[in-house]
């Protein structure tokens, strides 16, 4: 009786910011600030934090062990994709997992689905406790592998990583250092912030401390895919144009041919990121801010290093929970929307737009490598019903690209727009009357 | 009908209220935006194929776009005939 009922399966996620809004070009705004009030406009104008290039840095990776003295006091050099040895001031660099897999290659004979070995299935009864035996003094210590992946011996202060790939998923092929210090997230936090001071949250702004931003490596799928679409539908394009009547009954009529339409196209697509946590992978922006860090992207994956758990140490992650047949619905829609991007242009004639009826995929070969990407955020919790929402503020660990959500002052706001509407009201009063 | 000439200009007020009141919401809480994979993935297309055909006109319509155009909107599904996939 008690198992007779399995849970519904969830709705994709809808609504502003999901999958399914094609989001604005970057920089669009859709009211001209020029015609905005002053304070308005020295907000919306002030400069966003700037995002650089890291496509053409260095590679870098290493043992858990300083190649030179043996230390296990290993650290990430900031700033930098070096790791660094505390104890004897090593620096080295190991493979970009790029080259050491070949996975920028042969994308289009890709044939069937390849899965790198961190993005194999994760065993469900694999427990995300891991207790190791300590290599240096045989004390047992425990490493929680939904937060962290290193972790140091109580007893002979060893530290050591999850290195090897354990069946829980919490290890991947491979891992993209963080660039961006954290006094940069910091600057860039609050360089965003500063362009939304006047409407948003007094709490959040009386609360607002950016130094708590904290590293997090996220859980990311990587897909190479060799696919081909089709898509059929009907178009328009106008043939006439005229106008009946005169004065203020005028009114503009067409007409127009009807054309149906099918199109196809094969393509490969390049590291494709798709969120490989159940929770991150949910864009609902009604219930949650996770766009914001789906928003930062994209990051240089072609720089990603083979897993290393020093990159680690100090910085917190999460666990991915999807393996790659949770994932495959999304990438085909993910596909067809890149597929009907792809054939817009070659539609562009049909003026009076087109409606596409029917499309259809064919992933002929995908390889899936599951990695972990670097994010800085910054989360403030805004009260309120069904347990509020939580804001997101979050700096890309390699770009510097930020976004994030500021909670806004409902009420000032509001007050806001009434003034700027009553205004406008007053002047369409006024040109109404002296028409008249 | 005829008599509102002019009158559309009355909705100035309500209408420039809401239009502000969501443009400063979106640029606070940024709900609209999410990762542009359609442009800023690597994509290498081989050239699109196809084929169209005339099948029918419209006379007289008072409509700008054919109903229903989704050229633009890339994510929204349509019916999906389900192929080989490998």
């Amino acid at each position: 009786m008690s198992n007779a009922n399995s849970p519904p399966p969830v709705p994709p996620p809808t609504g502003p910011g999901s999958p399914q809004d094609v989001p604005p070009p970057p920089g669009s705004f859709p009211i001209d600030p020029a015609t905005l009030p002053q304070p308005i406009r020295d907000e919306l104008q002030a400069p966003d934090p700037a995002a650089i290039d890291t496509a053409a840095d260095e590679l870098k990776d290493g043992l858990n062990r300083c190649p030179k003295c043996g230390s296990t006091e290993i650290r990430q050099k900031p700033g930098t994709d070096l790791l660094i040895c505390l104890y004897c001031r090593n620096e080295w660099q190991g493979e970009g997992v790029e080259e050491a897999f070949g996975l920028g290659e042969g994308i289009d004979q890709l044939d069937g689905t390849v899965i790198a070995s961190g993005a194999r299935d994760i065993n469900a009864d694999a427990a995300s406790l891991m207790t190791f035996k300590c290599p240096g003094c045989g004390a047992e210590v425990t490493v929680n592998t939904e937060n962290a992946m290193t972790a140091r011996c109580h007893w002979c202060r060893h530290v050591f990583g999850v290195n090897e790939q354990v069946p829980n998923g919490a290890v991947p092929d491979a891992v993209l250092p963080f660039h961006i210090k954290k006094d940069d997230a910091v600057a860039r936090i609050r360089q965003f912030v500063d362009k939304r001071r006047l409407f948003a949250l007094k709490a959040f702004k009386d609360e607002f401390t950016p130094e708590n931003v904290v590293a997090v490596y996220l859980p990311y799928m990587i897909v190479d895919g060799k696919v081909s679409a089709d898509v059929s539908g009907h178009g328009e394009i106008e043939t006439r144009r005229y106008t009946k009547g005169s004065g203020d009954d005028k009114k503009t009529y067409y007409d127009a041919d009807v054309y149906q339409l099918d199109r196809h196209v094969d393509f490969t697509v390049d590291d494709l990121p798709l969120e490989s946590s159940a929770q991150r992978g949910n864009l609902d922006a009604r219930t949650n801010t996770n766009n914001i860090i789906n928003t930062i992207q994209p990051f240089d994956t072609k720089n990603a290093v083979k897993w290393n758990a020093s990159y680690l140490s100090g910085v917190t992650s999460e666990k991915r929970d999807l393996d790659v047949e949770k994932l495959r619905p999304r990438l085909e829609d993910e596909l067809l929307s890149i597929a009907r991007a792809q054939v817009e242009q070659s539609v562009a004639g049909f003026d009076r737009g087109v409606r596409w009826e029917q499309e259809k995929v064919s992933v002929h070969g995908s390889r899936w490598v599951a990695m972990y990407l670097p994010v800085w955020l910054y989360s403030y919790h805004q009260p309120g019903r069904n347990g509020g929402m939580l804001h997101y503020i979050a700096v890309n660990g390699r770009t510097g690209e930020t976004m994030g959500s500021v909670p806004v002052q409902q009420w000032k706001l509001l007050m806001t727009a009434l003034a700027v509407g009553t205004f406008l009201e007053a002047i369409a009063l006024f040109i109404v009357g002296h028409s008249s | 009908m005829s008599s509102d000439g002019g009158m559309w200009i009355l909705l100035l007020g309500p209408g420039g209220a809401t239009a502000l009141y969501w443009t400063l919401y979106r640029y606070y809480r940024n709900t609209d935006k999410s990762h542009d994979f359609e442009h800023e993935t690597d994509v290498v297309a081989k050239p699109v194929t196809g084929s169209e055909q005339k099948v029918d006109e419209v006379n007289g319509t008072r409509e700008t776009r054919i109903s229903g155009d989704n050229v633009h909107q890339f994510r929204k599904r349509v019916q999906r005939v389900h192929g080989d996939s490998g």
